[in-house]
């Protein structure tokens, strides 16, 4: 057993250990019922997701400056699995709702801009795999994902002047009960843990994708590349 | 500095010669947008009482779409004749050249508002009036910027016409958020007229200065 499959199964028993937590410690909520046990992973992917996206603005950063490819690979790494936690953040966000609000989605901010958020980086996505691969994919990503989380803020901002009904943040007002408060940073952790597992995990199939080359091969590669011809209409 | 401005005005008077030479952009895109507004119509049974409140959402429709059409073929014409690559070899600054092309769009982009905002005006009894206009050509400024960097990223990539709508649109809402605001409330919605405003302006330094820091990574590439 190697390390990367060590640490999956120990991601893996912390998010069952706080499965547990979510349905056997917590209590459940006196107005919402067990539909508010949701809240526990839902706020978590979405820290999860928001943490991935950091590291896709930082390793993109990084490789703008020095083209660090190990910088690229983690971007890569992070986008992917950023995205993964928006999508069970947004799936869980709409499960939730259909309760609570009678509707899966509504057009509140916080929603207009994870969904924003999600679609950006569908999009990082699609540009590493329509670009040329090597440095030009590289560049053109790094400008997406810096682009995306600046725009993230932006979007929430611009929309928050509608009625907003999503649920305020509860955690920093102090409104949760112990048991509740202590069940949500047992999973927050979980939760990180399995991410920082998971962008390692992709860290190393990037990798081992990449094959080994190093920058400057890469750099020769499309400096001495001949133009793809146009094709003819 | 004075150097930039000069190569950025000289590459924005070369694109809109060419323009002005072939007459192909501005004129298709008029066509488009009024064509936008008569399937507006269709879509949704336009008559007297609900017209001002769809006006602005097909305002920004046509807008929107326009402005993607036109930013993608600032960079289009270059790629087909190799020619960016002829001045990229040249001793101006790569931002110098991205701001020339980012001006001229900015400026063929208005040459289609004068059209679209008369027209949604004969057609939907809309006022056309100076907060509107304001707030259109606040709005395209940053959309431009936004639009002809993601152009200059997608003309070098295949399915180039598939993802520039996928990378331009969402970056684009905050303005469609702010200019919408602001366009509803100039036609007659309640709302501030004065925050939109604003937001639109500090939008547009953000992705203006954020577009003119990225420029040099895309194009030099």
């Amino acid at each position: 057993m190697n390390k990367y499959e060590k640490g999956a199964l120990g991601a893996v028993a912390l998010m069952l250990l706080a499965a547990g937590a979510i349905f056997f410690f917590a209590p459940t909520d006196a107005l919402q019922g067990p539909v508010q046990r949701i809240f526990y992973l839902h706020v978590s992917s979405a820290i999860a997701a928001y943490g991935c996206f950091a590291v896709v603005l930082l390793g993109g950063a990084i490789y703008l400056r020095n083209e660090s490819l190990a910088a690229d690979r983690l971007a890569r790494a992070g986008a992917v699995v950023g995205l993964v936690f928006t999508t069970v953040c947004l799936v869980m966000g709409m499960l939730w709702a259909k309760p609570i609000w009678g509707t899966f989605w509504t057009w509140d901010a916080r929603l207009t801009s994870t969904l924003v958020l999600w679609i950006i980086y569908a999009g990082y996505l699609l540009v590493r795999r329509l670009a040329e691969p090597g440095r030009q994919a590289a560049r053109f990503a790094a400008v997406v994902g810096i682009f995306g989380f600046v725009d993230v803020p932006v979007v929430h901002f611009s929309v928050t002047w509608w009625r907003t009904v999503h649920p305020g943040p509860i955690i920093v007002n102090d409104a949760l009960p112990p048991e509740m408060l202590a069940t949500f940073f047992f999973t927050m952790a979980c939760t990180l843990v399995l991410a920082a597992v998971m962008i390692a995990i992709r860290y190393r199939l990037e990798m081992l994708a990449d094959g080994p080359v190093t920058a400057a091969a890469i750099h020769a590669q499309v400096v001495s590349a001949p133009r793809e011809p146009e094709p003819v209409p | 500095m004075s150097n930039t401005i000069a190569v950025a005005l000289a590459v924005a008077r070369k694109d809109l010669r060419a323009e002005w030479r072939t007459r192909e952009l501005v004129p298709a895109l008029a066509q488009f947008v009024v064509l936008a507004l008569v399937i507006a119509n269709f879509g949704f049974q336009i008559d007297s009482r609900n017209a001002p409140m769809i006006a602005p959402g097909v305002l920004w429709m046509a807008l929107v779409f326009a402005g993607l059409v036109a930013f993608g073929r600032t960079f289009a014409a270059e790629r087909e004749q190799a020619s960016l690559e002829a001045m990229l070899m040249t001793p101006a600054s790569p931002v110098a050249i991205f701001a020339g092309k980012a001006l001229a769009a900015t400026l063929l982009l208005v040459g289609c508002e004068a059209v679209l905002l008369p027209a949604l005006t004969l057609f939907f009894g809309t006022p056309l009036s100076v907060p509107i206009i304001a707030a259109v050509l606040l709005a395209t400024i940053g959309m431009a910027a936004l639009g002809c960097l993601f152009a200059a990223m997608v003309a070098r990539v295949r399915a180039r016409e598939l993802l520039l709508p996928l990378l331009t649109l969402p970056l684009w809402i905050p303005f469609i958020v702010a200019g919408g605001q602001a366009v509803q409330v100039a036609m007659g919605a309640s709302g501030t007229y004065d925050q939109a405003l604003a937001l639109l302006i500090d939008f547009d330094i953000l992705f203006v200065v954020l577009t003119s820091l990225a420029a040099r990574f895309v194009l030099d590439e």
